[in-house]
């Protein structure tokens, strides 16, 4: 079932290499100068501000054809004598026409070198004009910046996807309440449609996994991330909307609560298998086991927050450098290339997007397998003797669990 | 050779290895876990998970080397 989608994603994966590829060469072939005239599309300005600036994060909302809505910054400055500051700004332009802000164009300099710092008058109104000043980096003039604490494109999103599944998910939880779903059958395309999918990831994701009774306790968090991660990734394909998890921060932050669970629920055979290596083995091994443990057990949390973020970003990054691949080919080769490429970047771009809803669900889905697993091998207690009723009960997972250290110590071996 | 061009070349040839790494490792995997769903049907749903699992984490390492790529391309590009 997933055998195509890996070949496909490979390959599209494979395709956007080969796109980046001809972003990269492309200032090398063309004879462009960096700085052309007014208005005028540049290479630069294609793979600057259209593929990474939609990729990346940004403190704008982009409604292409209509505006740009700019978001709020907000600064934590240190001042040029010394205090702290909170300085709030209704949106970039406003911050750097009022504000001692200045910005920088990328590389732009004389000597290839950053360009000088524009603060104010007729040079800045030019760049807000162009929307430079969304693409550039911002610098305070007297002082310096502590912490941006701005509100972000993937901020917005990603609170968005928030709002989604608590406005599904509460008034579902009441209807349990009042007893649809429990003594009768639940009613309604919505209940019925994510019944479905709490109950897969019941028995399928945090009852194989996690010892005996203890996925009741963890089945909230597995739940919260499955839904959360899979709503934020199939935004990222709403028009005009992005993937608050291709952004770093966030699965890192995603991954940083895996990981805090881990620690906090760990059972004491966790812990001590942690700390003085694998029972019954001898001193040489268990000096060479600990620190590879202990490196392993960040970098399978480490892991998990770039799975998710590469993904989310790579197929963004596909599709605008798809898309991006148009206007390059325009100004590489002229209008009649650029038209036939029209054909194939489009097509492409229906493909990978379709293959982009696929991956939303496998990734919600890898991120909260890998979650439980992670958790469950954390809180497995060893039988210590005396409960033999319990053998049969945990024979199961801990086959599983067995097979999958067999795996993950033959792909990654820093995580053994 | 100048700098960016060097950082460019090892970007593509980066991303080609861990293409390669990948490719094999994933085809390997399915080669293995199809096989064994043939010899036993009734493992299947077993295997199907542990596999996508394993996929998971080979892909992990993947995109490790993918993002190195990106970032070294990206960075030399935006100076």
């Amino acid at each position: 079932m997933l055998l195509p989608a890996k070949y496909m994603k490979a390959r599209a994966r494979s395709l956007g290499f080969v796109a980046l590829l001809v972003l990269g060469l492309g200032p090398a072939l063309t004879a462009t100068p960096a700085h052309a005239a007014e208005g005028e599309v540049t290479l630069e300005g294609i793979v600057n501000n259209v593929i990474l600036g939609h990729a990346t994060d940004g403190y704008y909302l982009n409604f292409k054809p209509f505006d740009n809505v700019e978001l709020p910054r907000i600064m934590l400055v240190r001042t040029a004598d010394g205090n702290l500051d909170l300085e709030a700004y209704g949106s970039t332009a406003s911050m750097l026409k009022n504000g001692p802000y200045g910005i920088q164009a990328h590389g732009g300099g004389e000597s290839g070198g950053h360009a000088d710092l524009v603060t104010q008058g007729a040079a800045l109104d030019e760049a807000i004009s162009a929307d430079e000043h969304l693409h550039s980096s911002v610098q305070r003039t007297d002082g310096h910046v502590v912490l941006d604490l701005s509100i972000s494109r993937h901020f917005v999103f990603g609170l968005l996807a928030m709002l989604i599944v608590l406005a599904v998910f509460i008034p579902l939880a009441q209807r349990y309440k009042r007893g649809v779903g429990r003594e009768k059958a639940p009613s309604g395309v919505l209940q019925n449609m994510m019944e479905v999918l709490v109950i897969f990831i019941r028995d399928e994701i945090a009852k194989p996994n996690i010892q005996g009774e203890k996925w009741r306790k963890f089945l909230p968090y597995l739940l919260s991330a499955f839904f959360f991660i899979l709503v934020a990734n199939i935004l990222g394909l709403v028009p005009y909307a992005g993937a608050a998890t291709s952004n770093i921060a966030v699965t890192g932050v995603l991954a940083v609560m895996t990981f805090v669970i881990v620690l906090l629920y760990s059972s004491k055979d966790h812990y001590k298998e942690l700390f003085t290596g694998p029972p019954d083995a001898p001193l040489l091994v268990r000096i060479i086991f600990v620190p590879i443990e202990l490196v392993g057990l960040v970098m399978r949390h480490l892991a998990l927050a770039i799975r998710l973020f590469a993904n989310m970003m790579g197929g963004a990054l596909i599709i605008f450098s798809l898309i991006g691949l148009i206007f390059i080919m325009n100004i590489l080769f002229g209008g009649a290339v650029a038209g036939g490429t029209v054909i194939i970047s489009i097509g492409f771009t229906v493909f990978i997007l379709l293959l982009k809803l696929l991956v939303a669900f496998i990734q919600a889905y890898v991120f909260t397998i890998l979650s439980a697993l992670f958790i469950g091998m954390a809180v497995e207690e060893h039988d210590h003797g005396g409960h033999e009723g319990q053998e049969d009960h945990s024979s199961t997972s801990g086959r599983l669990e067995e097979r999958l250290d067999a795996v993950e110590e033959a792909v990654e071996p820093t995580s053994a | 050779m100048e700098a960016a061009a060097l950082a460019y070349l090892a970007a593509g040839i980066g991303a080609g290895l861990a293409a390669i790494g990948a490719g094999v490792g994933i085809g390997w995997l399915a080669s293995s876990s199809m096989e064994g769903a043939a010899r036993q049907p009734e493992a299947t749903d077993d295997i199907r998970n542990l596999m996508i699992i394993s996929a998971a984490l080979i892909e992990g390492v993947a995109l490790f080397a993918l993002i190195i790529c990106l970032l070294l391309a990206v960075t030399i590009f935006l100076g």
